[in-house]
């Protein structure tokens, strides 16, 4: 059994899963033009365009040798539920044999998750499979929150690309890591050269903080969103997105848990009262969450045309003037490149910072 | 009393339903007139401009009514008729969408709306508007009672065989059952699959069905077909899709190109509408397997006339040449 998965945010961690299970793991190449375009030519013209991403990742997976993908269903209302069977159909009727696995969230489909837990498992014993998870997810905690600082640092660092260079370090030594002792030396490790990393001095007024929210995979997957967190970092902007690995994880796979999203939701609900699909409840929730934290601006990332997000879209202009916080929504998809959206993101940050100076000096002047 | 019911989406499956309803509790029901260019317009300009034609249609719909003077305009908030299936996001998040974008928010009734099938004339569903109307419990049941028995009726007569607006006449008594004779004719037959609000609004399927008939076309939409079949299809499917409307016509499509009863099946579909999108696969799929021609049309607030005309005569065209 080889197996792949769905590129996306910090693949590594599946690909770690999965190794220390013992499997001979295929790690899907980073989304490039030609991923898009293969899946964009595979794809229904007008699927979602993250279902077109992952079936051009996919197809590149299958083609360096897997024959079994490992991915996470989703629980509707919205079409990333239905991904899995589009993708098998289609991979079926260009003449790929390969075997799904598909995760749904633990409340959607215990029995199919048991399944699957017992394919994945191999002859590992329930017990080696409890710690290799919990390993894995106290990995993805200490890497999300080094990325958080990082998403910090980036603004302010004196050399520019230092952060880029250490997040670079961060992945390819996660690879590294298998047991709790190397991940605590990981983590000492790096924070201790995040905590060398040169600052330039900056007026607490002349900080800009913005939040991206959205859809999750084009939040979370950099090669695909014109790797905004950077983008926006060396504009000297501190960035935090509304997704995390490890939260994710909390809120799908951990049964029960009070979890951080259903605090996030519970803010949303005055805008979408109900869960709509996708995250566009959430959207607005982590809107409200975001300017109680005192942030400049929200940037919103969408797939093209993504159902639940044009609702939250047609939301905005109220949101925003409600609770005083700019928000650009930035649509995406395989037309859209990155030297289309910079100069609508230049000027939004200018916009943010020249609102921010006014305000400070009118508090100045009051 | 006045409330405005706007005339697009599920007006076309459940007016019977809701106009009984309110007219029963002695409230007038004032509804948008049929869908032109300028109420399109009206939407277009409201509305984030890659969102489907269907909303933007409903938006011109609502701002119509918004000009006039009404109490309340419906907007139910339609979740889900199906156990874990739903409506379209875009039908879940609608009433929210209308209410953060206009001044007055309060002119809006929006009862959630859950069912566990299409007769949604639930007490849970509609009591919530008990206090807005200012009725008793009591009340609210008997009005329910009676609009669950125009709507049956108004099912049932397309189960028959009636075209959609005319199962609506009939239902709610502007014509005279006997009166109204079923269309019979056709030299062949078409499989017209698209959403109620797609295919039954003359302005965006520009008259399609009518266009259908003068070409001498017997024509079958899922509304006509009795559910256990509609349902069947997507029974045997691993994992159906998550949207009840967007099943009924998958499983309709299905049914009619497997069931050899149609010579050609047409896919009516809105630029920019995601669940179809899935659909279109399936049906490709199917029309290779069973050799029943099919066609998709796209259409968005820039289709222009001609161009559908010429399309559809040229598909049916070929029909009918293959036939003889
Ligand atoms: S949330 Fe958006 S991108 Fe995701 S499946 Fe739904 S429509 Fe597609
Ligand atoms: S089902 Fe399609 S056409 Fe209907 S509202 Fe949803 S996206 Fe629009």
């Amino acid at each position: 059994m080889k197996i792949s998965f769905p590129y996306m945010g910090v693949p590594f961690v599946y690909k770690k899963v999965l190794e220390l299970l013992g499997h001979d793991v295929i790690m899907p190449p980073r989304p490039s033009q030609r991923t898009i375009d293969l899946g964009v030519k595979y794809s229904p013209e007008f699927a979602c365009f993250p279902l077109k991403v992952i079936m051009g990742s996919y197809i590149e997976a299958i083609k360096m040798g897997a024959d079994t993908i490992v991915t996470s269903g989703g629980h509707g209302p919205c079409r990333a539920g239905f991904y899995g069977e589009n993708h098998q159909q289609t991979l079926k009727q260009l003449g790929y044999d390969v075997d799904f696995i598909v995760f749904d969230g633990w409340r959607d489909n215990i029995k199919r998750n048991i399944q699957n837990v017992r394919k994945i498992k191999g002859k590992n014993s329930i017990f080696k499979v409890y710690k290799i998870v919990r390993l894995v997810y106290q990995m993805l905690q200490v890497v999300d929150s080094l990325e958080m600082r990082i998403q910090t640092l980036r603004a302010y660092e004196k050399a520019k690309g230092t952060c880029n260079k250490i997040w670079d370090a961060i992945q390819r030594k996660l690879d590294e890591v298998e047991t709790k002792e190397q991940l605590e030396e990981f983590k000492k490790y790096f924070y201790d050269q995040l905590d060398r990393v040169e600052l330039q001095e900056v007026a607490p007024q002349e900080k800009i903080r913005i939040g991206i929210v959205g859809e999750i995979y084009v939040v979370m997957e950099p090669s695909i969103n014109m790797q905004i967190e950077k983008v926006l970092g060396d504009m000297g902007v501190e960035v935090r997105r509304s997704q995390y690995l490890s939260q994710w994880v909390e809120h799908n796979m951990i049964p029960f848990k009070k979890t951080h999203e259903d605090e996030i939701l519970k803010k949303g609900e005055p805008w979408i009262e109900i869960s709509i699909g996708g995250h566009a409840k959430q959207t607005m929730g982590h809107i409200v969450d975001y300017k109680q934290q005192g942030f400049d601006g929200i940037i919103h990332l969408m797939p093209f045309a993504c159902l639940p997000e044009l609702i939250s879209q047609g939301i905005m202009p109220k949101i925003s003037e409600e609770l005083d916080i700019p928000v650009l929504t930035i649509p995406l998809d395989e037309q859209t490149g990155l030297a289309n959206n910079l100069t609508r993101i230049e000027a939004f940050v200018d916009l943010l910072k020249n609102k921010k100076n006014n305000q400070h000096k009118t508090a100045v002047i009051a | 009393m006045k409330i405005g019911i706007p005339r697009s989406l599920l007006y076309y499956y459940y007016y019977p339903l809701w106009k009984n309803f309110f007219e029963e509790l002695g409230v007038d029901v004032v509804t948008s007139p049929p869908t032109t260019k300028k109420i399109l317009d009206l939407g277009v300009r409201n509305m984030v401009s890659d969102i489907c034609v269907p909303i933007k249609i409903f938006m011109g719909h609502f701002y119509y009514l918004m000009e006039k003077e009404l109490d309340y305009i419906y907007v139910p908030r339609m979740v889900s008729i199906e156990k874990r299936k739903f409506f379209c996001p875009k039908f879940m998040g609608l009433p929210d969408l209308v209410r953060h974008t206009i001044e007055n928010p309060k002119k809006v009734l929006r009862p959630s709306i859950v069912a566990k099938d299409d007769n949604i004339a639930l007490l849970e569903n509609f009591l919530p508007l008990a206090e807005p109307l200012g009725k008793t419990k009591g009340e609210i049941k008997k009005a329910l009672k009676k609009a669950e028995t125009a709507w049956l009726h108004f099912r049932q007569l397309s189960k028959e065989g009636y075209f959609h607006q005319d199962a609506m006449n009939i239902a709610l008594g502007k014509v005279q059952k006997e009166n109204l004779p079923i269309y019979q004719g056709g030299e062949i037959t078409i499989g017209l699959i698209g959403y109620v609000y797609n295919i039954y609004d003359d302005y965006i399927s520009m008259n399609i069905m009518e266009k259908l008939q003068q070409l001498n076309i017997k024509v079958i939409t899922f509304d006509m077909l009795p559910e256990n079949e509609i349902e069947r299809p997507i029974k045997q499917m691993d994992k159906a899709l998550f949207w009840t409307f967007s099943n009924k016509l998958l499983g309709a499509g299905k049914h009619l190109f497997r069931k050899n009863q149609v010579d050609g099946i047409i896919h009516v579909t809105a630029f920019g509408c995601g669940p179809d999108s899935m659909i279109g696969k399936m049906f490709e799929l199917e029309s290779q397997d069973t050799q029943i021609p099919f066609m998709t049309l796209r259409i968005d607030e820039h289709t222009g006339e001609n161009h559908l005309q010429t399309r559809v005569e040229a598909f049916t065209d070929m029909i009918k040449r293959k036939k003889v």
